[in-house]
């Protein structure tokens, strides 16, 4: 290998007889004038004179290359590979042509692939095309995990990517960007696997019901078990918002989330709402205002003339009351309140509270937090924020020298589809939160991992403040656009985006200064949702099948006119709701599968086995 | 400067008008396929692609190697010149090489050249050392062919003893000695054929007489008494060029021919020159470039020196 043509101090060329290079691999130069230049693969190529591209040569003759193949000489000997290297810091002068090229020791280049030490590192994969360093590389180091390849897991030879847990305080947040099926949700599960094995705490917003780690990964010896390291929660099931510690902004937000407030609305929630409220006493008194207003003050008026029972008396003097009080208030507002405050009722939101999260986190478990996406968004701005300021408080309090208040850890949020909870140009309700967790979230040892498929989606404060990102596999012309300005990705390989293999990825990391290809790690948990939809159809199909056999198998052989007594049986000693039609038709679907037979008779069909 | 032009085109309309009439007079490929056979000049030989048995049975006995020169000069006029020669052998089976290079100029001569005479030696020194090649070759490689990029009559001309050398190490050896000729340079069909073939102020040349005349595969085996010098020469065309090339073999091992024909057709690209390949790679591997050659001159001769012999007119700009 040696360097050749035109050089700069940035970028030079070089030329191999016996090596392919590999993009992203990284090279010594040895110039004889400026010592030893490290170098990484830009662009690749490869060339054979013998095999020229352009029609007009002599070389498509198949029979030739053939022939000289027998006689002991393969044309591909006379192959030169070529590759575009960029240096990784420039020189001051150009690079001397000629100069030789090596591969490099991994103690050459250890400060570009390796950041702090690997006990304090979240492991995310490897380090493409690193095989020949990595052979040199401390034992520690290799082979830590597996990686998916041709269709099954295989122990790394490569080095690994690390990524510097330490680093956090100075480059707080993680952005993974990349389309469905490009590996992002794979990304975004190694990183909470290695966030619980060093016992991070965690929330995790999970709108797809897909953070579970209960179930190990096929095919690797090794197990990492987790179940006791995360919790899950489901929004409305077990944990909620308690609505007494609603403040006037957390409940406008909450029934915003259900349905954008009017103005009217809103304001009618900020006279409304008194400090203290519980769910009951705000919801009463939306209804008894609602029934006020509908009856009108001089009905309730001539109502508490004509005396009543005291009961009855006491609801309409807090109706008169109301009125008197609220009389600028609309009854549609009103209405409009009452029906989001039910329907959020109706999830369960109202009757629990935050305090399993909140204990787990205090435990460095992952709480992994399920919900619908609307519910999700309404209930993360009212945990982020609690738990937010709780942690804020606790800091604050430390940092002015106050005895400081109930200890609350430092932690991390993460959370897939991102651009729902912090959307650009529009509204949501965590969105405030988020922003300011971005933006000072670091004084306080917040974290923030925000993956989503749509970067150009994500509200921009909290793009430009995401300083570590991990880009997957990414089509869209205006995602990618997004993803060069926000990253120092070079074009070469923002031009490589729309063809990654899925679990590839570059990270941009200010901590390297560089792009770094990786493939990330096989998770050891499985997702509950890997199994193929049409498997699922398939395997339930065959389930039911069986299953009518063998219900059917004790009236075999059966005739048609006996299908009335079948059904009645069948009904009775299963769950299943047959007919005399649908059980022919289901019996002549298993005649079609080969599973029954039917033979015509005096007496109609008869189905035997 | 009109009336010139107008002259100047006449003129060139005249030169061009002889050629086109010699093309016009070219016989008819049928009658001359005919005749050509009739009179025992030679006789159409079809080739079938060696398979890759006998190509086996070849790598077997040695393999297939090849030899090939190359000469460039460089510096101003005459005798401010350098010459550089370069004779490679390569074998395909181990990927061997040799090469023997050497370089001169005139003013290295003793006595003063004359520019011919410096050719001349050019010419015969490229034969030497492709010769010596040759014979390193023969003797290294051991190989059951050995294609040599060019007639081997040269050699029996230019440096008759090394070639008596070579053919009797190629025959001690058991290794067969094929010349393969690009440009033809013969005359000898036109030279039997003399009473039927158009009257020209040049006798047509081989080339000539058999362009478009062989079909693909096809060889046109001379007979043997037309060419002596111990060498049997035959025409052959393997790729689509309508423009034959030339084999040569000596007497001893002709015999061999209807073998090498079928080697030589599968080791040609169709759509090529109708040269086997394995000489092209050989060809790209030894010629000498002209950046090779200024390369060599500013770092042996120094800038300065090298600025000092160039011709003006290597320095034009437009």
């Amino acid at each position: 290998m040696q360097v050749a043509g035109i050089t700069t101090p940035i970028e030079v060329f070089v030329a191999s007889r016996e090596r392919r290079f590999r993009i992203n691999e990284l090279l010594i130069i040895d110039d004889p004038n400026q010592g030893p230049l490290v170098g990484e693969v830009v662009d690749a190529s490869s060339y054979n004179r013998f095999i020229p591209l352009s029609v007009e040569h002599a070389f498509s003759d198949a029979h030739v290359v053939e022939s000289l193949k027998h006689l002991g000489y393969s044309i591909d000997e006379d192959e030169i590979n070529i590759a575009k290297v960029k240096l990784m810091s420039e020189t001051s002068f150009p690079v001397t042509t000629g100069s030789p090229v090596r591969l490099p020791g991994f103690g050459e280049v250890k400060s570009f692939l390796m950041r702090g030490l690997r006990e304090d590192g979240l492991l995310l994969g490897e380090i493409k095309n690193t095989e020949e360093t990595a052979k040199t590389m401390d034992r520690e180091l290799k082979g830590l995990f597996y990686i998916y390849s041709a269709g099954k897991p295989k122990r790394t030879e490569n080095v690994p990517f690390i990524l510097d847990l330490k680093s956090f305080h100075q480059y707080p947040h993680i952005g993974i960007f990349g389309g469905s099926g490009s590996g992002k949700s794979f990304g975004m599960r190694v990183i909470l696997e290695e966030l619980m094995k060093h016992r991070i705490p965690t929330v995790v917003l999970d709108p797809h019901y897909e953070m579970d780690f209960s179930a190990s990964q096929e095919g690797i010896p090794e197990d990492e078990n987790f179940k006791r390291h995360f919790s899950r929660y489901q929004i409305g099931e077990h944990i909620g918002v308690e609505f007494l510690n609603l403040s006037k902004r957390d409940l406008l937000s909450l029934l915003s989330a259900v349905s954008p407030l009017s103005e009217a609305m809103s304001s009618a929630v900020e006279v409304l709402h008194r400090r203290g409220d519980t769910y009951l006493s705000f919801s009463s008194r939306l209804e008894d205002l609602a029934q006020a207003l509908e009856i009108g003050r001089a009905r309730i008026d001539s109502a508490l003339r004509q005396g009543m029972e005291p009961q009855e008396m006491e609801r309409f003097k807090k109706m008169k009351e109301l009125l008197e009080n609220y009389q600028n208030i609309p009854l549609p507002s009103v209405q409009g309140i009452s029906w989001r405050l039910r329907r959020l009722q109706v999830s369960g939101l109202f009757s629990h509270d935050i305090k399993p999260v909140k204990e787990a986190m205090l435990q460095g478990k992952l709480a992994v937090v399920q919900g619908p996406i609307w519910l999700l968004q309404v209930f993360s701005t009212y945990l982020l924020s609690n738990i937010y300021r709780q942690r804020r408080d606790y800091k604050d309090g430390e940092l002015r020298g106050q005895t400081p208040g109930d200890y609350f850890p430092p932690f991390v949020i993460a959370t897939d589809e991102a651009h729902n909870f912090a959307p650009k140009g529009r509204d949501a309700a965590p969105k405030g939160i988020i922003t300011e967790i971005a933006q000072e979230g670091r004084k306080y040892g917040v974290f923030l991992v925000l993956a989503t498929q749509r970067p150009t989606l994500l509200d921009e404060t909290v793009t430009a403040q995401l300083n570590t990102k991990i880009i997957f596999r990414t089509v869209r012309g205006s995602d990618i656009a997004t993803i060069a300005e926000e990253t120092d990705i070079k074009p070469e390989e923002a031009r490589r985006l729309p063809y990654l293999p899925s679990g590839d990825a570059f990270v941009s990391s200010p901590l390297f200064g560089r792009t770094v290809a990786i493939r990330v790690r096989f998770p050891y948990t499985a997702s509950p949702h890997t199994v193929n939809p049409i498997d699922e159809i398939k395997n339930r199909r065959l389930d039911s099948d069986e299953k009518l056999l063998s219900l059917i198998s004790p009236h075999l052989p059966i005739y048609a006119a006996s299908f009335a007594r079948a059904v009645e049986d069948i009904n009775r000693r299963s769950d299943e709701k047959y007919e005399v039609r649908t059980l022919k038709e289901a019996l002549d679907a298993l005649v079609e599968k080969g599973r029954l037979k039917r033979q015509p008779s005096p007496l109609g069909d008869i189905y035997i086995v | 400067m009109l009336e010139m032009d107008i002259s100047l085109k006449k003129r060139f309309e005249e030169a061009a008008a002889a050629l086109k009439t010699r093309l016009e007079k070219k016989l008819d490929r049928d009658f001359l396929r005919k005749i050509i056979a009739e009179r025992g000049a030679g006789s159409f030989l079809k080739c079938k692609e060696m398979d890759s048995d006998m190509l086996a049975s070849i790598v077997e006995k040695g393999g297939i190697a090849g030899v090939d020169g190359s000469t460039n000069s460089k510096g101003g006029i005459f005798p401010y010149i350098i010459t550089l020669q370069q004779a490679l052998a390569k074998h395909a089976g181990s990927g061997q090489e040799l090469m023997l290079s050497d370089a001169f100029s005139p003013l290295l001569f003793e006595e003063d050249l004359s520019e011919d005479d410096y050719r001349q030696h050019i010419k015969k020194n490229l034969s030497i050392l492709e010769a010596n090649a040759a014979i390193l070759a023969v003797e290294e490689f051991k190989p059951a062919v050995l294609l040599i990029d060019g007639s081997l009559v040269r050699f029996k001309i230019e440096t008759s003893s090394l070639w008596e050398k070579l053919k009797q190490k190629a025959l001690d050896n058991g290794t067969i000695l094929v010349g393969v000729v690009e440009g033809i340079s013969t005359g000898i069909i036109s030279s039997v054929l003399d009473d039927v073939m158009p009257q020209l102020s040049y006798r047509a040349m081989d080339w000539e007489v058999l362009f478009g005349l062989l079909e693909m595969g096809e060889v046109l085996e001379m007979a043997p008494d037309l060419f002596k010098e111990g060498l049997r020469t035959c025409f052959a065309r393997f790729s689509l060029d309508p423009k034959p090339i030339g084999i040569d073999m000596p007497e001893e091992q002709y015999a061999f021919l209807n073998q090498i024909k079928d080697l030589l057709f599968a080791l040609t690209p169709k759509n090529g020159r109708g040269i086997p390949l394995w000489l092209d790679i050989i060809d790209n591997k030894v010629r000498i470039t002209d950046a090779m050659m200024e390369g060599l001159l500013n770092a042996c001769l120094g800038e300065d020196y090298a600025e000092y012999i160039l011709a003006k007119r290597s320095k034009r700009a437009i």
